[in-house]
């Protein structure tokens, strides 16, 4: 008798708490969308309180969580501690709602907030790192999970100086720290993560099966590539460096694009469920925030960064989140509560274990709303914004709501 | 001698289903062979639609537990093999058509 796969899963209990709060904070950024206009400047203290909860907030707790159970899966062991996701989870939480005070109210609470997520991450970062030495896999994934916490930890140590030198207790040229932290964290963490990730995943999910990785192994090594020249070069100061990395990252993001197709090409599921519209929707707007990047970086206008920013924020990166979530969620919920119950009684599907209706409104409402909301920044119409932040609200709360009653799924037990 | 033939074993894995697509692994074409020597000692060969499959060892222990149900049965065993890789054109026809490959 052979051991099973439980050895490497860390519990639901360990992984939930990532999803629910993460979720409760994309509700809480989409709430607070509602207070802003299309006309702000991305450098205003407030736009980063916004940035930061939905980031902190929804991105990186959504992918830790993430990393806890798909960390085994790709590297084919356990984690080295997977308790330390117990310290985690508190320390990120708390550590961004601080900050987020510190970005609206009080500024001084900055170093405070900034200590604990610094801490959190330092942890999440170690433990990979100590866990992907146990590994003896060699392959892309493993490639992408390295570099994306390596840019991980950059991103923190610069965000960390900012918000000592916004407390004014650091010296530090804020507006090229900036740069280099977005960038960090943005281009370096989370776009490298989803890359990786995602190359897993939407295979294993369309069940898209004997395609070349050319693509992606040159779209990789081009963003880090692309990464690390714009990092040295807000650094530096060098605008002119930074413009090469922003070309080649975007160079890097077509090859990704590009590999997307070929998988898609291969995919033998046709069933257009929310985690199938969630990618379509998703790629779609990172081809058009690529789109107004380029018409950026040629015109150097604010509106197109914020359009180009919104796009890949609020419509890839969320769509990615989201749409995995349908199915992830199912299955952790699965394998705790039915997986030991196969073969004794019956057990459901996955795609029985959440309200197809409440993921559709989800997902239309969100659609609607990145829409809305990305166009009204572009022409800078009031009534747009609103209307899109109205749209995104009502479709986190479904989100939300489809969310608790999938975690709850055969609790009654 | 031994009365377990491999339609009976395949019969028994039939009844494994794949949570995610909703199919039995026999009709998914996932069961590449299962050998049954005269001592009644099974050797299941078979495959998964995806290398990093999470439930990777629980599928196993699936098959390895149907199989077991068969009566007389002896030692078993339960290959994963990767080679010749899965692929639609393995699965049943009403599997192609469910998802969309037909």
């Amino acid at each position: 008798m052979f051991s099973i796969s439980k050895d490497f899963a860390p519990p639901l209990k360990l992984i939930a708490p990532f999803f629910r709060l993460g979720v409760i904070f994309y509700l809480l950024s989409m709430l607070a969308l509602l207070f802003f206009e299309p006309t702000f400047s991305y450098q205003q203290m407030d736009v980063a309180g916004w940035i930061h909860l939905f980031l902190l907030g929804f991105v990186m707790m959504i992918i830790f969580g993430a990393m806890a159970q798909l960390i085994p899966v790709v590297l084919e062991v356990g984690h080295v501690v997977v308790d330390v996701y117990y310290i985690i989870l508190p320390l990120l939480g708390v550590g961004t709602i601080v900050m987020i005070f510190g970005f609206w109210m009080m500024p001084s609470l900055l170093p405070y907030g900034g200590l604990l997520v610094l801490v959190a991450m330092i942890i999440f970062a170690f433990e990979n790192i100590a866990t992907l030495k146990k590994s003896t896999l060699n392959n892309l994934t493993v490639s992408t999970v390295k570099w994306s916490n390596a840019y991980l930890l950059l991103g923190i140590l610069t965000g960390f100086s900012i918000a000592l030198g916004f407390a004014g207790s650091l010296n530090v040229n804020i507006s090229l720290m900036l740069k280099a932290h977005v960038y960090a964290v943005l281009g370096g963490y989370v776009l490298l993560t989803i890359m990786g990730l995602s190359l897993t995943l939407i295979p294993m999910f369309s069940l898209a099966h004997g395609f070349d990785e050319k693509a992606i192994q040159i779209a990789f090594k081009l963003v880090v590539a692309g990464v690390g020249t714009v990092f040295a070069g807000a650094l530096l100061g060098f605008e002119w460096f930074m413009l090469l990395g922003y070309l080649i990252t975007f160079g890097g993001v077509a090859f990704y694009l590009w590999q997307i197709y070929i998988i898609a090409k291969l995919t033998v599921r046709k069933e257009l469920d929310v985690w199938a519209k969630s990618m379509i929707f998703a790629f779609g707007t990172l081809i058009f925030s690529m789109m107004t990047g380029v018409v950026f970086l040629l015109s150097n206008s604010e509106v197109m960064l914020h359009t180009t920013v919104w796009f890949f924020l609020l419509g890839f990166v969320s769509s990615m989140i989201t749409g995995h979530l349908y199915k992830i969620v199912p299955f952790l919920v699965w394998f705790e509560r039915f997986a030991p119950l196969v073969g004794k009684e019956k057990v459901p599907m996955l795609h029985e274990m959440y309200s197809k209706e409440g993921a559709a409104m989800m997902f239309n409402f969100t659609a609607l709303g990145v829409i809305s909301g990305g166009f009204g920044l572009l022409f800078e119409s009031n009534i747009m914004f609103k209307a899109g932040g109205s749209f995104l609200f009502a479709g986190a709360i479904f989100l939300y709501i489809t969310m608790k009653k999938m975690l709850a799924y055969g609790s009654e037990n | 001698m031994c009365d377990i033939s491999k339609e009976k074993v395949f019969e028994a894995i039939s009844t494994v289903i794949d949570p995610e697509v909703g199919f039995n692994l026999v009709e998914m074409g996932l069961i590449y062979d299962a050998i049954v020597d005269e001592a009644c000692n099974v050797h299941v060969i078979m495959t998964l639609s995806t290398q990093g499959c999470p439930l990777h060892q629980m599928i196993k222990q699936w098959v390895y537990e149907a199989v077991e149900k068969l009566d007389g049965v002896g030692t078993i065993e339960v290959e994963v093999v990767w080679e010749p890789a899965w692929n639609i054109s393995m699965a049943d026809d009403n599997v192609k058509k469910a998802l969309g490959g037909m």
